[in-house]
Parts: C-alpha cells; sequence; structure tokens
C-alpha cells in the first residue's frame, strides 16, 4: 500500500467565546494516503471545515484554537512548526480549494498573476519566462483550454466553472502533497460538478496528491472518494471503504443519511429524514451524541460514550451497537 | 467558453444607455463643467509664473501678487466706469492687482490641499489597513485614536498649533494635516474589515502569504477606488479649511496671497470695494463645488456597489 501523507490523531479543536467553549472538533482520527481520497462526510456545522482549517492551522483567531492532538504530514508534526515554517508548508505542502469560485480569486489581478504567487513565493523563481511556464502547466494541469491566452484574463471575465478550474491551479501550483477540498463542487451546476469531480480524479492520478475531500453529497462521495469518515458534532463516528459504507453501514447516523439521499430505483412516498437538531456544541450529550435522535438508542448510549470499534479492517465505528 | 465572457459583458452594458437622452447630457455635463474648471485652477497655479524654470518675469499673472502701488489702490474691475483694462479685476487697500493675486493664490491654496490629502490619505490609509486586518488590541488602540481626533473641533486644533508655532505655510499643512487623516483611517478600516472575510485573502493565507504581503498585495489594490474618492472629495473641504485658517489670521501669512487671506483683506471694505472679497469668494466656491461634483461622479464610475443601482 501506498504511503500515508497525513496523519491526524485525535484532534480537538475549540472556539473560545463569550458563551463558552464550542467543541467543533472534538477528537478526531483519519489519515490519507498518497493518491487517496479521503471524503469527509456530514451536515452543516459538524466540524468538517474546522478539521480543514486546523490541518492548515488557519483558523478564525484569537477564538479558534487546537487544544490538543497530532497532525502528522510527511512523518513531521505540523502543530510544533513555527509561524514562519507553516506558513513555507501552505501552499507548497498542504493546499486547500474554498467553496466559492466567485470569491476566492483576488478581483483586481490577473489569473497568470495569482497563480503565479505561490510559485513565487515557495519555488523562489525570479525568472520571468520560467513562472510563466509554471503557471501555464498548473492551468494545464486542470485542463485550463488554451492556457496561454487565459493568462492575461481576470477573473470577471471566466465562468464560475473555469474560475474554480483556476482556484484548482492555484492550489495545484507548487504540488502539494496534501489537497483539502472544502464542498469545491457545491457553487457549481451539476453538469459542471461532474466534469470537476473527474477533472480532480485526473489530477491525482498526474500527481499522487493525497486529497481530503469535504462534502455534505454522497453522491459526491460515491463518485470521487476512496474512504469515507462521516462526521457528526464534532467527532468521526464511522469510517470505512465508500463502498463498505454504502453496502453495509454500521452506524445508525451513516445509515440514516444515506437513507436520506433520494433514488431513482426506488419508488419512496416521502424522503427518509432524521427527526431532530443536532446538539448545541456548547452542552454536549454525555453519552453518545447521536443518541436523541437515534432510532436504535439504549440506555447505555445516554450515558456513556461509545469507544471506537474496528469491526474488520479499514472500518471502524463508534456505536454501542455494535460489538 | 470565451463566448461567455463576452456574453456577459454585453449584458452589463445596457444600464448606462438605459438613461434618458437628457439625462446623460447632464451626467456627461457634472463631469466634463467641474474638470473644466479644475485644470484651468491646476494650469493657473502651475504657471502663474515660469520662476521654477528660471523665468521669473514670464507667467500667467500680469503683475507681481504682493507689489504694492498706492497711486492705483482700490482700482475697481475693468467694466466699471472708474476701472481700467490695466487691473481686470481691480486692486486692494494696497494697489495690489486682485487679478494676479487670485492667480498666486490658487498656487498656494491647491499646494496647501494637495500635499494635506497626500499626508493624511497615506497616514490614514496605513493605520486603516493595519487596524482593520490585524483585529485585536492593534485595533483597538488605533481605533480609538481615530475617535479621538474625529472628536477635536479641526479648525480650534489648527489655530492652536497655528498660534504656538507662528503661522507659515508648513504650519497650515501640518495643521489640517495633524487630525485629517482620521477619515481615511475609518473608511480604509471598515472596507479592511470587510475584504479580509473575504474568500480570496483566506486563499492567499492557504497559499502562505504572509501578513504584510497580504495587506500589501491583497487588500491596498482593493481600497484604492474608495480611497481616491475621498481624497477627491476632499478637495473641497480642505480648500475651505485652508481659507477659513487664512481668513482668522492664523493660515499663510501675508503678504503671500490665498484665498482665504484676501477675503480678510477685503473684509471691511465690503460695502465700498466689493471686488477685493468677492473674486477669491467665486474661486473658492467654484473649486468647492468642481470638487464635490467629480468626486461624486467618480463614485458613480468606480464604487461597482453603486454601478450596479
Amino acid at each position: 500500500m501506498s504511503e500515508i501523507v497525513l496523519k491526524v490523531e485525535d484532534l480537538h479543536t475549540s472556539f473560545f467565546t463569550r458563551s463558552g467553549e464550542f467543541r467543533a472538533v472534538d477528537g478526531v482520527s483519519f489519515h490519507v494516503r498518497e493518491a487517496e481520497t479521503f471524503g469527509l462526510v456530514g451536515e452543516s456545522a459538524c466540524g468538517k471545515t474546522v478539521t480543514g482549517l486546523s490541518i492548515l492551522r488557519l483558523l478564525p483567531e484569537p477564538a479558534g484554537k487546537i487544544v490538543s492532538g497530532k497532525i502528522t504530514l510527511d512523518g513531521t508534526n505540523i502543530l510544533e512548526l513555527s509561524k514562519k515554517e507553516m506558513r513555507a508548508y501552505r501552499g507548497a505542502m498542504i493546499s486547500m480549494i474554498l467553496q466559492d469560485p466567485m470569491t476566492s480569486l483576488n478581483p483586481v489581478y490577473t489569473v497568470g498573476n495569482q497563480i503565479a504567487e505561490p510559485v513565487r513565493q515557495h519555488q523562489r523563481i525570479q525568472d520571468k519566462n520560467m513562472v510563466e511556464e509554471k503557471v501555464i502547466s498548473a492551468l494545464r494541469l486542470l485542463r485550463i483550454p488554451a492556457p496561454e491566452r487565459r493568462l492575461q484574463d481576470y477573473p470577471f471575465q471566466m465562468s464560475g466553472g473555469m474560475r474554480q478550474r483556476v482556484v484548482g491551479s492555484i492550489a495545484m501550483s507548487c504540488y502539494p502533497r496534501l489537497l483539502i477540498a472544502d464542498e469545491p463542487t457545491t457553487a457549481l451546476d451539476a453538469t459542471i460538478q461532474a466534469q470537476y469531480i473527474a477533472l480532480f480524479k485526473d489530477v491525482q492520478k498526474e500527481t499522487d496528491v493525497a486529497i481530503i475531500f469535504i462534502t455534505h453529497d454522497f453522491g459526491v462521495v460515491a463518485n470521487m472518494c476512496h474512504r469515507v469518515g462521516v462526521m457528526y458534532a464534532g467527532k468521526i463516528v464511522e469510517t470505512a471503504a465508500t463502498s463498505t459504507i454504502f453496502k453495509a453501514p454500521r452506524h445508525p447516523y451513516t445509515n440514516a443519511l444515506i437513507h436520506s439521499v433520494p433514488r431513482l430505483d426506488r419508488k419512496d412516498d416521502r424522503l427518509y429524514s432524521i427527526e431532530g437538531q443536532p446538539p448545541s456544541l456548547l452542552n454536549l450529550p454525555p453519552g453518545c451524541r447521536f443518541a436523541p435522535r437515534c432510532p436504535d438508542v439504549m440506555d447505555i448510549c445516554n450515558e456513556q460514550q461509545p469507544q471506537e470499534v474496528e469491526i474488520s479492517e479499514g472500518h471502524s465505528v463508534s456505536c454501542w451497537k455494535v460489538k | 467558453m470565451p463566448e461567455k465572457a463576452s456574453d456577459s459583458e454585453t449584458t452589463a452594458r445596457p444600464v448606462v444607455s438605459g438613461l434618458s437622452r437628457r439625462a446623460r447630457i447632464m451626467r456627461r455635463l457634472t463631469f466634463i463643467v467641474p474638470v473644466t474648471i479644475l485644470s484651468l485652477m491646476i494650469i493657473m497655479a502651475i504657471f502663474a509664473d515660469l520662476a521654477w524654470l528660471g523665468l521669473p518675469d514670464v507667467g500667467l499673472a500680469p503683475y507681481d501678487p504682493v507689489k504694492m502701488s498706492l497711486p492705483d489702490r482700490l482700482m475697481p474691475p475693468f467694466w466699471d466706469e472708474e476701472g481700467s483694462t490695466e487691473h481686470l479685476l481691480g486692486t486692494d487697500k494696497m494697489g495690489r492687482d486682485i487679478l494676479s493675486r487670485l492667480i498666486f493664490g490658487a498656487r498656494i491654496s491647491l499646494s496647501v490641499s494637495l500635499l494635506v490629502i497626500l499626508i493624511t490619505s497615506f497616514v490614514g490609509t496605513v493605520l486603516g489597513i493595519l487596524g482593520g486586518y490585524l483585529g485585536g488590541r492593534t485595533e483597538a488602540f488605533l481605533m480609538r485614536i481615530t475617535d479621538i481626533s474625529l472628536a477635536f473641533p479641526p479648525i480650534l486644533v489648527a489655530m492652536l498649533l497655528a498660534v504656538s508655532m507662528g503661522p507659515s505655510f508648513v504650519t497650515v499643512v501640518l495643521a489640517i494635516s495633524l487630525l485629517g487623516w482620521a477619515a481615511y483611517a475609518r473608511l480604509i478600516r471598515g472596507e479592511t474589515l470587510r475584504l479580509r472575510q473575504m474568500d480570496f485573502v483566506a486563499q492567499a493565507r492557504i497559499i502562505g502569504a504572509s501578513p504584510l504581503r497580504i495587506m500589501l498585495r491583497h487588500i491596498f489594490p482593493n481600497v484604492i477606488n474608495p480611497l481616491i474618492i475621498i481624497m477627491t472629495l476632499q478637495i473641497g473641504l480642505l480648500i475651505i479649511t485652508e481659507a477659513s485658517l487664512s481668513f482668522l489670521g492664523v493660515g499663510i501669512p501675508p503678504p503671500a496671497p490665498s484665498w482665504g487671506n484676501m477675503i480678510n483683506d477685503g473684509r471691511n471694505l465690503v460695502d465700498t470695494a466689493w471686488w477685493i472679497s468677492t473674486f477669491p469668494g467665486i474661486a473658492i466656491a467654484l473649486v468647492v463645488m468642481s470638487g464635490n461634483f467629480f468626486g461624486d461622479w467618480l463614485r458613480d464610475k468606480l464604487d461597482p456597489r453603486l454601478r450596479q443601482l
């Protein structure tokens, strides 16, 4: 099996606000291998994005803090790096794509100029032609047609799908080891979404980049991810290979999520939905966080947190039902 | 994809042509008239004489602005029966040519405004971006100073400074600049607060840009538009402030002409020699109005949020 690029161990990230400590990420562990895509799935505000930002160490300051845990990239614990060393990692070793392509490009610079920024900064190339070459190859990597002409374009001259490719080019321009994609397809329409996902599979094949794909869309997961971690209220409740998740989900939350995806091959009168709301991160229940909404709840679920159990290779679940 | 880009361009255009013909002419006029007036004033200021080219005897001003000639005192403008074409706009109580003083006054009044604008916009932009981007204590500290500066009456502070340092060109510039930066700092900080929430700033952090780099490269270019807009809108305010200081006798010291101290010169003679105060008054009004109109026009042109309305 290929090398492990990123390993996150027992990560705790909190936001300290006037009303108390929000435990946005509460003991998350997972790893991603070279040329592998790991999906982080869950509903809004379950801690997916905060996990991604923790890996980049770009939490909104001063409220957000990594409380404990270990994040290892190629053997280096990045939580021990100085601010300056961390800046040298960002863009060069770890990169991220944000959700909305309409706002993630600076309106006053040309596309070429914006892709050149990380190249100049991290690879210390001053020669104009060399930089341009790198920029063009980054555009080409993301299959942007006629890259030589596109260099001089401003973001407003491009469509949403094209802009999101440019954002991808910026992220990939220094060939990072790890790419965090935070719902990069949410703002795109369905056909462009499919194109973008296919594109990323190609990019991964060419560069062996490890990808963390943050999404709430199980359709995207099925297309894109090799393995999946399902998050609920700051914890990963189930980790497994994508095919296992779909065929044999063991956690009731995973099961419920998959059931709430509309399907063409079944005739349902009403779409399944999970009752209730996720718990407030300010005062979490003492037991399993899903217990108040769980259809299979038992007495112990309300009292004690379930431990993670590996039920088969690469398939771990945190649920009292699973023994 | 290229077709798409041109598509969005053609759909963005018709907003302007949707205006009626009359409205379009008016809009054009509110640009042409103020720009013409401002350009004339600037040309007047630059070419009042050519001493800076080593030719003190050549220039637009017909006379030396400080040369007194008592036999010619209090001559009315040329269209008056007692006036003469030798002194087109008449002379003051010391026989100095009003037109020449007006032309040289433009030089002083405009250069005070320009210097003040440069100083205040620079200081205000630096402090505004620092405060807005860094946040926390830096922001709290800078913004309290800004609030305090905005709370002082500028004329009184300028008077205090002018009195303690003695009136001179430098004093006037410093006195007006001392509090003038606060308005810029306020606005730029607000813009920076908005910009730093934008995804492209997050994206810059993601690729490893340092805070200094983000402020210079990603925030600053995006605040230039509002910056230019208030810079032009400030022209009027500054001309008036300078004139007020000079009128009160704490501005540009006589005999050097500034529009403010020219009005002051004619203050006691308004009923007999109205022309001494009136012409500089008209000049001030023209520049102030032109500055404001031009500023408004620029705002409509440059501010994308207003453009869409």
